[in-house]
């Protein structure tokens, strides 16, 4: 079952849309679903051009795809349990979050909060994610738990804080404070970084390019062998908060 | 205002000595009155429950410290969210909610009168802002004295008159209803990074022991004839073998007030702790409640933990920061310039957890041996303990010792050893729970003259009717229908005006703000005094004109003037 899901020309295209109920398992049964455009409650038709191909017995065979303007469409594949969201442009905030199982595929850029909270299922952005990609909620000390985050371009600020399980992958650079009070899990990033890992206790973090503004609470370990065959430092810490993670970075500065 | 008749009420009411009479209350002008015409609007409470409005003596809801607790815990939010419905606004927060939040649940609960347990006088505008919008509960706030400057140097110098003097004008500035004391000295101490180990231990710098404090403000206290007494934050709290700390504080206070207690000790089930480390720690609820016993000049709150997420918060910023170093999380601690402090933690209290196993019996064990209900109040020292909404689990915990034994099986196995609640065979009555909820809560803050926490002639109407037919109710074994009736009331009348309905809210209500304001002859004007008003100017970062809360920031109030002996 193909269900897709074609953005119609708004007036105003900066107003935020809530579509929580975009998730192939509510989609699936045709239940009559709505989204909130700023403060107004609209059909799921007013906003979409619907066309279904297909059925499907079970959400395992649903692939839901969007289509036109979606950069301000917040919260799509919330809570989702299986399935398939291809994305073919860009997503706004919140997209993913809580997901527990299935796959979203955003072929543009994703906006903050992406795939936040992760329990299970895989995520993939084909272009660049905004701030606070695969990172927990304010406050709550526990982010992502499980599956898997892969950014094929750069993540903003605060990539993968609070990560407590599951795996994410950066291929390109991350801004400030990338997993930031870490706890189990992996992060890569193929990239540059600054300040990662601040307040680790645990999980590995893994910078293939630059590391600057090096936390000094990190304990060297001398060289091991990098992911891609090649030398690479090795820390653990965050030691300032009895952290036991492990930090390997191919190159660091510290803060002058 | 129109006119109002319950009718069919199985009222239980202690301070009229009504336990369990069938009776029509009438109701005109927001008193009660003898009897009111046929216009009146009929309430048809069908035979259920009806108390007095419920009265919490001790809770946190406002002021710059619940609101710190909220802005360091943006997670609590994601709790309780309720869309904006009618005359309710939208809320959300489970243990540091909204304020509007507060008032509905506790309005739901049946609550009509809130004590807010510690009111830093410096800060005391936000507290009174924040009571601006809780609007369905009369609300009153205890002013800390516990590290006041001028107060511990007259107390050091053995001037009382001048410590009650500072008092009184204090309280009038700041709007403020009763003596509260946290960790006498203690906070102080902190602030040169020590702590005072127990009662006897001098703060630094004044030179006065948290003993010498007590024992001054509780004669401050009745010097300034206020209607509470002084409301006490033991030293210690928290810290295994604090027990004998607490016993001592209590066995200081004398019997100098025929009205009331001398001393309210507040959420002692953090004070009646063993052992000398983590690893011994039990449970001395025994001769705390021993000493209460054979005190009737003191009386007691429970301070209940129940299991889940909270956030504790309290003046006691030394206490705080030894729960930091236990949980290395959040951790906020704030100075009050020349008055107190504060600290704040969120904290989760496990089953799996001996000690908090262990806590959560000792609160059980005090409200049980204390033998006379209106000695100890029915609290969780909310948020510390536990957020006011598990109160009607702890009423259930109370009335059955079915209950007790089924929560007991499923805390740790080794709590048995350390504790004598599975030894406790007693079960409250409903009118004991009465006392403990309102009745006793009333009487200990002194607000029964005003026309709180009961349901006589000219008492305010403050009613709440709860789905429970006492009759066909066996709480001992039937605890959850017990839980499910307090949760939520068939009705809750506040100033003789409905303002919820089986859980819903129907007004949007307007409080009253009740402050002391101790009338003191003018020669003893502390604000007059060149050697306080030097002080005054020196330490503070405020000059003392602008230091007086504006009559803007009270709406509706109500001032209890009191004619102080000096």
């Amino acid at each position: 079952m193909r269900i897709i899901l074609t953005m119609r020309p708004r007036k105003n295209p900066f107003i935020p849309i809530e579509a929580e109920g975009i998730v192939p398992s509510i989609l699936m049964t045709g239940a009559e679903i709505t989204v909130w455009e700023g403060n107004r409650e609209r059909r799921l038709d007013e906003v979409f051009e619907v066309a279904v191909e297909g059925e499907a017995a079970t959400v395992e065979e649903v692939e839901v795809v969007l289509r036109g303007d979606t950069s301000r469409l917040k919260r799509v594949g919330e809570y989702m349990d299986g399935g398939r969201i291809t994305v073919e442009g860009d997503i706004g905030m919140h997209c993913g979050n809580f997901m527990k199982a299935g796959t979203i595929e955003v072929m543009g850029n994703a906006d903050g909060w992406f795939a936040r909270e992760l329990c299970g299922g895989t995520v993939i952005c084909r272009g660049d994610a905004g701030h606070y990609c695969a990172s927990g909620y304010r406050g709550e000390k526990k982010g992502m738990t499980g599956g898997r985050v892969e950014v094929f371009g750069n993540a903003g600020d605060f990539a993968a804080e609070h990560l407590a399980g599951g795996e994410v992958v950066i291929h390109g650079n991350c801004g400030d404070m990338a997993g930031v009070e870490m706890h189990g899990g992996t992060l890569s990033i193929g990239g540059d970084c600054s300040r990662p890992c601040g307040n680790m206790t645990g999980g590995t973090c893994t910078v293939l390019g630059c590391a600057y503004g090096m936390i000094p609470t990190f304990q060297a370990k001398g060289e091991t062998n990098g992911p891609d065959g090649k030398n690479i430092s090795a820390f653990t810490g965050d030691i300032a908060n009895r952290g036991k993670g492990s930090l390997l970075v191919r190159r660091y500065q510290y803060l002058k | 205002m129109s006119d109002l008749l319950i009718k069919n009420a199985f009222v239980i009411d202690p301070i009229n000595r009504i336990n369990g009479e069938i009776m029509d209350i009438a109701v005109r002008d927001g008193r009660i009155v003898e009897d009111v015409g046929q216009g009146a609007e009929v309430i048809d409470a069908g035979g259920h429950l009806t108390l007095p409005g419920g009265v919490d003596s001790h809770t946190h809801i406002c002021g710059t410290k619940v609101n710190f607790g909220r802005y360091m815990s943006p997670e609590d939010m994601r709790a309780g969210r309720e869309a904006r419905r009618g005359v309710k606004h939208s809320i959300s927060g489970y243990s540091v909610p909204t304020t509007y939040a507060n008032s509905y649940r506790y309005a739901i609960m049946g609550y009509t009168t809130l004590l807010e347990g510690a009111m830093a006088p410096l800060e005391a505008r936000h507290t009174h802002e924040e009571f601006s919008a809780t609007p369905l509960q009369d609300v009153m706030a205890n002013t800390l004295f516990d590290g006041n400057w001028g107060v511990m140097e007259a107390i050091r110098d053995g001037d009382i008159e001048r410590a009650a003097a500072i008092v009184g004008w204090t309280l009038s500035a700041v709007k403020g209803f009763g003596i509260k004391l946290t960790n006498p000295g203690g906070t102080e101490a902190w602030g040169y990074g020590k702590d005072v180990t127990c009662i006897r231990d001098k703060v630094p710098h004044f030179e006065v022991s948290p003993a010498e404090i007590v024992e001054g403000m509780i004669r401050v206290c009745e010097l300034l004839r206020l209607p509470h007494s002084v409301h006490l934050h033991c030293n210690n709290l928290g810290k295994p073998g604090n027990y004998a700390c607490t016993v001592g504080t209590l066995n200081l206070a004398p019997d100098l007030n025929e009205k009331r207690q001398t001393l309210y000790a507040t959420h002692v089930q953090f004070h009646s702790y063993g052992g000398s480390d983590w690893k011994t720690f039990c449970s001395k609820a025994e001769p705390v409640a021993y000493t209460v016993n054979n005190r009737p000049q003191i009386v007691i709150d429970m301070g209940q933990v129940m299991f889940g997420k909270t956030t504790t918060m309290t003046a006691d910023g030394p206490m705080e920061f030894n729960l930091y170093r236990l949980h290395h999380d959040k951790w906020s601690n704030h100075d009050v310039e020349l008055e107190t402090g504060s600290g704040i933690i969120p904290v989760l209290y496990r089953r799996k957890n001996l000690v908090n196993s262990i806590m959560w019996s000792i609160g059980l064990e005090l409200a049980l041996l204390v033998k006379n209900p209106w000695q100890c109040m029915l609290t969780t020292d909310n948020p510390n303990g536990a957020p006011f909404v598990k109160y009607p689990e702890i009423i259930a915990l109370l009335m059955s010792k079915k209950y007790r034994d089924a929560e007991f099986a499923t805390v740790h196995p080794d709590t048995g050893s350390k504790v004598v609640l599975p030894a406790l065979e007693r079960e409250l009555d409903w009118n004991e729970i009465a006392v403990m909820t309102r009745a006793g809560q009333a009487k200990a803050l002194g607000i029964t003259g005003i026309g709180k926490g009961h349901l006589g002639i000219g008492a305010e109407a403050d009613i709440a009717v709860y789905p429970l037919k006492v009759d066909e109710i066996d709480p001992s074994t039937e605890y959850q229908r017990v839980i499910d009736g307090f949760a939520k009331t068939k009705w809750t009348v506040k100033r003789g005006r409905p303002v919820s309905r089986d859980g819903e809210i129907l007004v949007h209500g307007e409080n009253t703000t009740i402050w002391v304001d101790p009338k003191i002859r003018p020669e003893r004007d502390i604000s007059r005094d060149p050697r306080f008003v030097e002080m005054f100017n020196h330490w503070y970062s405020v000059r003392m004109s602008n230091y007086p809360v504006q009559d803007e920031y009270l709406r509706r109030n109500l001032r209890m003037e009191t004619e102080a002996a000096i």
